[in-house]
């Protein structure tokens, strides 16, 4: 039977990243010890080591929620937030690595714009996303969220070099391509498109897009959730 | 606000000094410096007892002794956590166990670590605004004021803040249900579906139909909300709920289980579940959640004798007496103090003893109570009393017995757990023709009191019915259907009559009886909220 073979080896991984993901969780705590006693300003290699656990942990919970979207053990807990304090959480999650790095990352979204989104997903999708933009911008990035008719509207903004032609390519509409997804860049485009479209209502669903006409000149990626 | 302000209060509790001075560290770096530690929940109790901290940073794991959930649950209860306080649960991992069981116990913010300074003041500042906007209504909430707590949270609303609107919302609706006005929860929660269908405003309009006792309708939008937020714990406990009033107990019990195999450290789950299990004939299941319960009762606020003595009776009942005689030792040991506990533990004894063939044994034990049986037996717990009265039947004490039981039922007559258990006992020991009558009658003298009582205030006999139902208290001070009405009687007659002090003194003291013997919180709340409003009418006509 080798569906069931499949079946059995997915669920194996998925035990085996979750079991990785408490590791990497431990070894950021012991890190963190290791930087009080080393001092960290004399000692580059800590913030190195540092945004490396972070990018293992960070794919690793990527990979247990498409795991668990495609064995139908996910569920979205939506609620009305102000889109504001998402912004804020994505920013101080990314704090530390945007500072040691010299990127400027801003915000721009009105104080009472309210929208309909799983706190938590949605910011680490956010994350993800700000995550590779950080790596190839220059000096800054723009998170903003805006109200564009019946959806909110979250955008990521940087003054790299945009995205590559064959990333503008590629058909966000339909998730079931996986043919493009390749790298951190392309597994982090399909983790976020998977959280965008189970944000539904009515019967409009979440969606994402990029292109180059970031405001600062580089890449701009967008994702759009039904309001 | 954009940086916390440096005089706030912090209290940083982790078993691992390493991992306070992490903690300290980070605080540093946001300039705060006023902090306090503790290495474990004791010291951490002390602490709150001496100051009033700003921020609680608190890990899951505490050593020995008990944990995070345990103290927040026991600070809360003993009234050691301001309102303004912001209450952080901390984790080391991401285990679901963990993360429900935290979640459970609903602190402010929740935290894996590590995590950087940025965040914590983020989430911090975000509480700090919250708890600022909505302390107004909080502070009345926690002093039971609803009608000051409803005009606050109405006037916040009219502000038209769209950052607070869903939180008011909530919390609206919340006050709505809690003093019985479904209609008005109920248009809050539809209008907020209108634009969105949100799990907190379906919870909502499920919890109304249960109130109100539709409970087919209840069912259909609990069972689909399991079904489609599986982790959304309250919704469990409401479906298990409804099932037992639609008398399914089995989907009753099915749906505990599903929800302790997710969540499997909310003690008061495990025991209703040990519970339902029982009644249910499903020993193993309800041994396994007894075991969890005790276990899990050890250094929490819900620790209660009555566990013990449920999981030796369960042993009793599957012939593992060994098994029950060592739980009743167990209880000894945890309730040195406790003569109630020392009694029933008595009792227990007796009967392995008894079915462990040494009846020699089993008589010195109960010789052994003695005077402690004869005492003033209203007092004891329900369940003790019950187990007191089948040892009396089972000693050729017949006429004690008969007694305990009788007041058992006078007392708790609209308890219909209890009165099937009685039932259940009597049935035992072939006496159930008994119990049955005596029910019955009692039911039905109950109902006279009321009928005459409802029937002398419809006349304007108001005094009458007052001196009817004050008669009535002392015999069955237990009984909750008789102190409500006597509340609500107590209460027309304050705002039919020149303000006296007397009637006022005397309604407020009706309801904190009623509040102590466990009559239901919105019937109880309804009667809070018309006192509230009219102390502050009286309050404002004086004012003019």
């Amino acid at each position: 039977m080798p569906i069931d073979h499949q079946q059995h080896f997915a669920s194996v991984l998925a035990s085996t990243v979750h079991d990785i993901k408490n590791s990497l969780g431990i070894q950021q705590q012991l890190i963190q010890k290791i930087a009080l006693i080393l001092d960290e300003s004399n000692n580059p290699d800590i913030t190195q080591l540092k945004f490396e656990s972070n990018r293992m942990n960070h794919s690793m919970m990527q990979l247990l929620i498409l795991y668990k979207i495609e064995s139908h053990k996910f569920n979205l807990e939506i609620d009305e937030y102000p889109a504001l304090d998402i912004l804020e959480e994505v920013q101080a999650q990314h704090a530390s690595l945007f500072q040691s790095n010299g990127i400027n990352l801003l915000t721009e979204c009105p104080d009472d714009l309210m929208s309909y989104l799983d706190f938590t997903h949605i910011s680490n999708a956010l994350g993800t996303i700000l995550n590779n933009a950080q790596r190839y911008s220059r000096q800054k990035v723009l998170l903003s969220a805006t109200l564009q008719k019946a959806f909110i509207c979250f955008a990521i903004e940087d003054d790299g070099m945009g995205y590559p032609a064959e990333f503008l390519n590629i058909d966000l509409s339909n998730i079931h391509k996986m043919d493009w997804v390749t790298g951190s860049t392309g597994l982090g485009l399909h983790f976020v498109l998977n959280i965008a479209a189970l944000h539904t209502n009515m019967n409009q669903c979440g969606y994402i897009k990029i292109d180059n006409e970031s405001r600062l000149g580089g890449a701009r990626f967008r994702l759009f959730l039904p309001n | 606000m954009t940086t916390i302000p440096s005089h706030k209060k912090f209290l940083v509790i982790d078993d691992n000094p390493m991992m306070r001075k992490v903690m300290r560290d980070i605080l540093y770096t946001l300039e705060i410096e006023n902090i306090v530690e503790a290495n474990n929940a004791q010291n951490a109790i002390a602490a709150l007892k001496k100051n009033k901290f700003d921020v609680i940073l608190c890990d899951f794991n505490l050593g020995y002794g008990k944990n995070g959930l345990h103290l927040l649950e026991e600070i809360r209860h003993r009234k050691l956590l301001p309102l303004h306080t912001v209450f952080i649960m901390v984790t080391g991992e991401q285990s679901q166990t963990m993360v429900l069981g935290a979640m459970e116990v609903k602190p402010d913010e929740y935290l894996t670590k590590p995590f950087n300074p940025q965040l914590l003041k983020t989430r911090i500042l975000k509480n700090f605004n919250r708890k600022s906007f909505l302390s107004e209504v909080d502070v009345e909430i926690n002093r039971g004021n609803w009608a000051s707590a409803i005009e606050r949270c109405d006037a916040l609303l009219k502000q038209e803040n769209n950052r607070w609107r869903t939180q008011l919302l909530k919390i609206r609706a919340d006050l709505a249900i809690q003093t019985g006005d479904y209609d008005a929860a109920s248009k809050i929660y539809q209008d907020v579906l209108n634009k969105r269908e949100l799990t907190w405003a379906r919870l909502g309009l499920g919890i109304i139909y249960f109130q109100q006792k539709k409970y087919e309708q209840a069912e259909q939008i609990f069972a689909e909300l399991v079904d489609k937020n599986p982790m959304q714990m309250e919704c469990y406990d409401w479906l298990s709920q409804t099932y037992l009033k639609n008398d399914l107990p089995l989907q009753s019990e099915e749906t505990l289980s599903r929800a302790i195999e997710l969540s499997p450290l909310a003690i008061l789950r495990q025991r209703k579940l040990a519970k339902t299990a029982d009644k249910n004939q499903h020993p193993e299941i309800s041994e396994q959640a007894y075991q969890a319960v005790v276990k899990l009762g050890r250094f929490s606020i819900h620790k209660n004798s009555a566990d013990y003595a449920g999981l030796a009776k369960i042993y009793q009942k599957t012939g593992k007496y060994q098994k029950a005689l060592e739980t009743v030792d167990a209880m000894r040991s945890e309730y040195t103090s406790n003569p109630d506990a020392l009694l029933w533990s008595n009792l227990l004894a007796a009967e392995c003893f008894q079915n462990l063939g040494n009846h020699k044994r089993a008589d010195e034990t109960l010789a052994q109570l003695g005077d402690l049986a004869e005492k003033h037996h209203h007092a004891l717990p329900k369940e003790l009393q019950l187990d007191l009265a089948k040892s009396c039947f089972l000693n050729q004490q017949t006429e004690h017995g008969v007694e305990i039981l009788d007041s058992l039922i006078k007392n708790h007559i609209d308890d219909e757990t209890l009165m099937d258990d009685i039932k259940a006992m009597q049935c035992d020991i072939d006496r159930d023709e008994h119990a049955e009558s005596l029910i019955h009658a009692i039911r039905q003298q109950l109902i006279d009191i009321n009928n005459q009582g409802v029937k002398l205030f419809r006349q304007g006999q108001i005094n009458e019915a007052i001196t009817l139902f004050q008669q009535a208290v002392e015999k069955m001070p237990y009984n909750k259907t008789i102190i409500l009405n006597m509340a609500k009687i107590a209460l027309y007659d304050l705002k039919n009559s020149d303000f006296d002090n007397t009637k006022l003194s005397l309604t407020q003291e009706f309801i904190r009886k009623a509040k102590k013997i466990g009559v239901d919180a919105q019937k109880l709340n309804a009667i809070q909220l018309e006192l509230n409003q009219f102390i502050n009418q009286q309050g404002n006509a004086n004012a003019h």
